[in-house]
């Protein structure tokens, strides 16, 4: 190979990084600059224009994946759960409950983070939720600064590892194709697959990990600094808030347990789980905006919890000659169930629609119209990247860092932690999205094929996992991290920006920890799906 | 004359815009529905499964304009955020001339054959009117396909739309860069 690809695409790359910066949207700009290339490549004699016939095929693909599916569902569950201010109720039970002790108000910051990671997976939306309902509080009750900031930048980020997240679809979405790709230059043409559900199950306990790490830091640093994190006074009566906990708690955590039991259960694919997450969000949303009266809305979900158990016990499918008596009885009784269902659910449609925000809209419009706005940003990235790595192949791009990996002295050990480190400074000034399309499609089927010990291959949902977290780490550091960004955005000016840096550093700390003790232990990550998928 | 032009485009987008959002809402209850029969009672409708396909394609590929609109696809707003109106301006400028528009153009064309192959057949002089391959899927895939072409037809009328204000900004005819996005009714 001739020097002259090569540089262009170290160019390619190096303008993307460059004109990013400048502030025009990320996938116009990856597309643009591709497009730009693919024609001087051409000019150049060194680009075969014909390879952009595959872009609309690429397009279509992305149209008319089962697995993408799911990515415009989730986010309507979670805007929904954002807007109709569900989330907002979750903080202000936790920290009555937990704020009359020590670090309290710390530790429900974490724990209101991990449920609604759980939920939704937006960076943004959770630090600036928490930037705003809680740091004020924290702050009257005299919570050191660093340490309030600190936690609540580090629950922001907790959405992207704990599943079932968005970023988490769109990464086990790209790294099955990865492996895919990888098990065919291995010439292995029955491939294993791994899928997005395995990589739920691989983060699930990761993340937990990352959850016990940050409550157990949290808990320290109040018993060492009382004076920085005191209990609040006149804390409220203990009873009266156990039960406010327990309704508060109570619905959003079956949401939750439901759509991630199904999915790690095997039983419903992500896409079908995230339609029935997206509902009970509407649900959630009209019982919560009727001021709790809705008996319509809890029929219907006695209705739904009914219909499981007519089910498990029953058979009730339709498509048979004879139906013995009882099952038709069954039967009628499923049929009743679904139709007070589909009232509760029209019930709570109309609650959310006549509802309207701060800003006078109307609380389901909202929601739909900020769903189509994400979803078509997410894609558009997609898009966008995808006509950037069709030509980085193009012109050999794939070749040469494939070579450069595996020249590198260190062997695999090496290969990964360059990669990672590269991901890392890319995390200071890209999102999540980008990173993923455009790094995991170039590197991942190099390093899936690479062995970690001898005679065994790189484990797919160990390395998706290991970059999910090291992402996540880069968006919590200084000075560029995201989620920096977005809670000075709303931070009061009290807060100076170091005490926010200062504030990250113990996190980040426990974040390397994880990753480190992932490569030496990836059972961690491995050890779920296999047990759940036997692979 | 070029005002009424940004006007009518824009109006155009967000009226898709406001439209194609309900499909958001139409495909959260049909893949419902989809479970609902599938788990309870059994049965799968191949058509229905597909409709969900297909609404999410719609969804991203219709709502692109819109959201181009309401200024919701994601930048890196290091430099952006604090920078003065008149930056603001000329990095949209330069944006849309040198990246949305020959992106749209291209797609336009690279998918041209591939969409209409999906149409019609010019050497055999057939409609292909290409469908769902699955046994009972839905006979829509070549207009599906199709809607690649609106997606960077709107996408481009889009990018045409943010050039013109941001160029007459630059040329002194309008007060503020970027327009406000509330007097439109739209917040991101």
């Amino acid at each position: 190979m001739t020097t002259l690809p090569i540089l262009l695409c170290v160019l390619m790359f190096a303008s993307v990084c460059g004109v990013l910066v400048l502030g025009f949207p990320v996938a116009f700009t990856l597309a643009g600059i591709a497009a730009l290339f693919a024609f001087v490549g051409a000019f150049l004699g060194v680009f075969d224009l014909g390879l952009l016939l595959a872009f609309p095929q690429r397009i279509f693909a992305v149209m008319s994946s089962e697995v993408l599916v799911a990515v415009p569902l989730f986010v309507f569950l979670g805007v929904m759960l954002e807007r109709s201010k569900v989330a907002e109720d979750l903080l202000g039970t936790m920290s009555q409950v937990f704020g009359a002790r020590p670090g309290g108000l710390a530790v429900s910051v974490t724990l209101v983070g991990t449920l609604l990671a759980a939920s939704t997976g937006i960076v943004g939306a959770t630090v600036v939720t928490m930037g705003l309902l809680a740091l004020p509080t924290m702050m009257r009750a005299g919570y050191g600064h660093a340490f309030s900031s600190g936690s609540i930048c580090a629950a922001g980020t907790l959405g992207q590892i704990i599943p079932p997240s968005i970023v988490l679809v769109i990464l086990g979405d790209q790294i099955s194709i990865a492996y895919q790709n990888a098990q065919y230059s291995k010439g292995i043409f029955a491939p294993d697959t791994v899928s997005v559900n395995d990589l739920f199950a691989g983060a699930l306990i990761p993340g937990l990990v990352l959850v016990m790490a940050y409550l157990a830091y949290q808990a320290a640093y109040a018993t060492l600094n009382p004076a920085r994190a005191p209990a609040v006074k006149n804390g409220p009566d203990r009873s009266v808030s156990l039960r406010g906990l327990a309704s508060a708690l109570f619905a959003p955590l079956i949401l939750i347990i439901a759509v991630l039991g199904s999915i790690l259960a095997g039983i419903a694919s992500p896409t079908e789980a995230a339609s029935v997450g997206a509902v009970g969000a509407l649900m959630l949303a009209g019982h919560r905006l009727a001021g709790a009266r809705a008996p319509a809305i809890v029929v219907a979900a006695l209705c739904l919890i009914m219909l499981l158990v007519l089910t498990a016990l029953f058979d009730l499918r339709v498509q048979r000659e004879a139906l013995p008596v009882a099952e038709l009885f069954a039967f009628g009784g499923a049929v009743l169930l679904a139709g007070g269902l589909a009232l509760g659910i029209w019930s709570a449609l109309r609650q959310t629609y006549r509802a309207r925000d701060e800003s006078g809209e109307r609380v389901l419009v909202s929601v739909m119209r900020s769903t189509l706005k994400i979803s078509a940003m997410i894609f558009v990235i997609l898009i966008g990247a995808t006509l950037f790595s069709l030509v980085f192949r193009g012109l050999g791009g794939d070749k040469v860092i494939e070579d450069f990996l595996q020249s590198l002295p260190g062997g695999t050990l090496a290969a990964v932690l360059l990669v990672m480190a590269v991901m890392f400074l890319m995390g200071f000034f890209l999102d999540f999205l980008e990173i993923v399309f455009i790094v995991v499609p170039i590197v991942a089927p190099i390093l899936l094929q690479m062995e970690v010990a001898p005679g065994q291959l790189m484990h797919p949902v160990w390395l998706g996992v290991m970059m999910g977290i090291n992402i996540q780490t880069s968006f919590l550091t200084p000075p560029f991290g995201f989620a920096l960004f977005y809670l000075r955005g709303v931070a009061p000016d009290a807060i100076g920006t170091p005490d926010i840096y200062k504030g990250v550093i113990p996190f980040i700390g426990l974040q390397i920890c994880v990753l480190v003790a992932l490569w030496f232990a990836p059972e961690l990550a491995t050890w779920l799906p296999t047990t759940l998928y036997g692979r | 004359m070029f005002a009424r032009a940004i006007k009518s485009i824009d109006h155009l987008n967000r009226t898709l815009g406001h439209a194609v959002a309900w499909l958001a809402l139409a495909m959260v209850l049909l893949q419902f529905s989809v479970v609902v029969l599938r788990y309870v009672f059994s049965v799968g409708y191949v058509p229905m499964q597909e409709a969900v396909w297909h609404l999410h394609g719609l969804l991203f590929l219709l709502g692109a304009g819109y959201t181009l609109l309401s200024d919701g696809h994601v930048r890196v707003d290091v430099i952006y955020r604090d920078a003065s109106p008149a930056y603001k301006a000329r990095t949209d400028l330069a944006g849309c001339l040198f990246f949305v528009l020959p992106v749209c153009i291209l797609t336009l064309f690279v998918s041209w054959d591939y969409v209409l192959r999906a149409i019609y057949d010019f050497e055999s002089g057939i409609w292909v009117l290409e469908r769902s391959p699955e046994f009972g899927g839905l006979p829509l895939v070549w207009a599906y396909k199709a809607v690649i072409w609106v997606f960077a037809a709107t996408l481009a009328l889009q990018a045409i739309s943010m050039a013109g204000k941001a160029l007459s900004y630059l040329l002194g005819r309008a007060a503020t860069y970027p327009p406000d996005l509330a007097k439109g009714g739209e917040r991101t």
